[in-house]
């Protein structure tokens, strides 16, 4: 078997990839008939571990001609319920199969009981959850066989319990369990303001040195909240916030997620390579701000993108 | 690696939450969650509440195309809002969301004490498990990597392909189905019973109507049998003779050609 790129390496000896995007459903046919000049691509984990049809065919030609990385949205790594063998074995097969650089999923919770919300819930940053998931954290890495790359996630809430915060908690952990983190810098600015914290303060005490991969994408402003749609281009001021990250992270793999509304192609491709202008060492216009949408009905985490849509996708009914 | 105790009581505490919010009281909440300056700890934890239910009818809608547009977007949400509540999702994979989604509307129909069935309700329910039949062929295993019988294929040599699947419906759903997808704004059917086969071949979803007999051959075949057992089949719950049936499948070779260039067989000697 032909040893994985990230296999048995630490997170120092995986590469610097350059401007990524998202590998989507919706884009498969474009990607398939023009090979689009992207230096790399992110899968969703859980849209392909399963498949028996074209969205496994899809990534085992996508991995053969760019750098793939598997992250996923269901690990639950936070967890008080047993980590789930089963998912495990599943991710590593897809991994056996498509090589990717890396495997990253979220800092969070998604369900307890045998049940599954389907989002990246917040888990209380403490000591006692600290030890719980380093734990977690050493056995997935043992199980996959390589570090797993984590990610900060969006925030609408923090708890009474907190006694940490976030970059102390990814810090410890990092430092516990030489796992790599996913910095999402969009991430930063909504939890940021959503829990009335500096966006300054939280990079100043990041683990830059840990940071594997970073994410961009869009939100949408509520008025009181922020909400991480991933529906729209990146903000001005997640922007300036990622000039400062990429000379932080020393020039770390950067991906573009765009889950609702997704745009062509060309147009996702647009907006990632706008990240050109600030690695660079521009600054965003932070004028024109977005006007906010109070009381919108926007949704955390999308994950109906996933849905393949498979009525565009059949044949007419058929007389045989 | 058991969990802290705290831990674990504030995950299935936050979990109720998102499944029954009117269940859990501002008390708790405000015990739980901090306010900011622009934001109650109520409001909070209502951005979770409200896109647990968001996100999730909305994967259902995408799940179930044909069926929303039956119901209407805010019916439809409605019953996978009681949906959810009643079964909440269990797997990691949200391919496994609609799964009991026409067990639970069979389960819940408002006419389970008439004296005879509402046809919109049946009509529903075999909408809702058309497009579950439709869904699970997309990305279930395929014959995409296997070797496709020929119309030279022996008979005792053919075997269903895996994404292969038939099913009996009391109203012509597939016909509905692709009027939806046509945009061409269908009117709910009449009672008519259809058999439908759906398969995938070259990573497209087929369906196919069948008759009765086709139905009953196709099905013992998808059950792991073979050509003459499956011709049983039909003899024995159509009461015909049995040579009679064998006599009709070898003199009608179109539809076995059919079927063959529809990919629904594989060429067992060459597995």
């Amino acid at each position: 078997m032909t040893v994985a790129p990230a296999e048995k390496a630490g997170i120092t000896d995986l590469p610097k990839l350059g401007l990524g995007l998202g590998l989507r459903n919706t884009h498969f046919d474009h990607i398939l008939n023009h090979w689009p000049d992207v230096d790399w691509f992110e899968a969703i984990s859980e849209n392909f571990m399963d498949s028996g049809g074209r969205p496994r065919q899809v990534i085992r030609e996508v991995a053969e001609r760019y750098p793939v990385v598997l992250h996923g949205v269901s690990l639950s790594i936070g967890s008080s319920d047993p980590l789930d063998m089963d998912y495990l074995q599943r991710l590593k097969l897809l991994a056996q199969e498509v090589q990717p650089q890396w495997i990253s999923d979220h800092l969070c919770w998604t369900g307890v009981m045998g049940l599954n919300s389907h989002d990246l819930l917040p888990v209380p940053l403490t000591e006692a959850t600290l030890d719980h998931i380093a734990a977690r954290v050493h056995r997935v890495q043992e199980i996959l066989g390589r570090p797993l790359i984590l990610e900060n996630p969006s925030t609408y809430l923090d708890f009474h319990a907190n006694t940490l915060s976030e970059p102390e908690f990814l810090r410890a952990l990092c430092e516990r369990t030489d796992c790599g983190l996913l910095l999402d810098v969009n991430n930063v600015f909504v939890s940021c303001f959503n829990t009335e914290n500096d966006p300054s303060d939280y990079f100043d005490s990041f683990p830059w040195s840990r940071v594997v991969q970073m994410h961009l994408a869009g939100h949408t402003d509520c008025g009181t909240h922020l909400i991480d749609t991933h529906d729209q281009p990146v903000r001005p001021e997640v922007w300036a916030l990622f000039a400062l990250a990429w000379q932080r992270s020393n020039g770390a793999s950067t991906l573009l997620e765009w889950d609702g509304n997704i745009p062509s192609f060309e147009e996702c491709h647009r907006e990632l390579l706008k990240a050109k202008a600030y690695m660079k060492g521009g600054l965003a216009q932070l004028t024109g701000r977005y006007a906010p949408m109070p009381g919108a009905l926007a949704v955390s985490n999308p994950v109906n993108f996933l849905v393949p849509d498979v009525m565009a996708g059949s044949a007419e009914l058929e007389d045989r | 690696m058991s969990a802290p105790i705290e831990l674990s009581d504030l995950q299935q505490w936050m979990q109720s939450a998102l499944i029954e919010p009117k269940a859990t009281s501002r008390q708790e909440i405000e015990t739980r969650v901090r306010s900011t300056s622009r934001l109650s700890a109520v409001a909070a934890l209502g951005i979770y509440q409200n896109s647990y239910h968001l996100r999730i009818a909305a994967c259902m809608r995408d799940q179930f195309p044909a069926l929303c547009y039956a119901l209407g977007e805010g019916l439809f949400n409605d019953f996978v809002a009681e949906y959810i509540s009643q079964a909440p999702p269990e797997s990691y994979t949200l391919y496994d969301l609609g799964r009991r989604f026409a067990g639970f509307l069979q389960a819940n129909r408002p006419d389970l004490d008439a004296p005879e069935s509402e046809p919109w309700v049946d009509f529903i329910i075999d909408l809702a498990r058309f497009e579950r039949q439709i869904f699970s062929t997309f990305d279930c295993a395929g014959a995409e990597d296997l070797h496709l019988a020929q119309l030279t294929t022996p008979d005792p040599d053919l075997c269903v392909q895996p994404s292969l699947s038939v099913a009996a419906y009391g109203f012509p759903v597939g016909d509905y189905y692709h009027a939806v997808r046509q945009e061409k704004s269908p009117q709910p059917p009449e009672r008519e019973p259809v058999y439908l086969a759906v398969l995938r071949k070259d990573y497209v979803t087929h369906t196919v109507p069948v008759s009765f007999a086709h139905f009953i051959f196709l099905q013992e075949m998808c059950r792991g049998g073979t050509v003459g057992s499956a011709l049983s089949a039909v003899s024995q719950q159509l009461s015909q003779d049995l040579a009679r049936v064998k006599l009709a499948w070898s003199e009608v070779s179109e539809i076995r050609d059919n079927w063959i260039e529809a990919g629904f067989f594989l060429d067992r000697s060459r597995a």
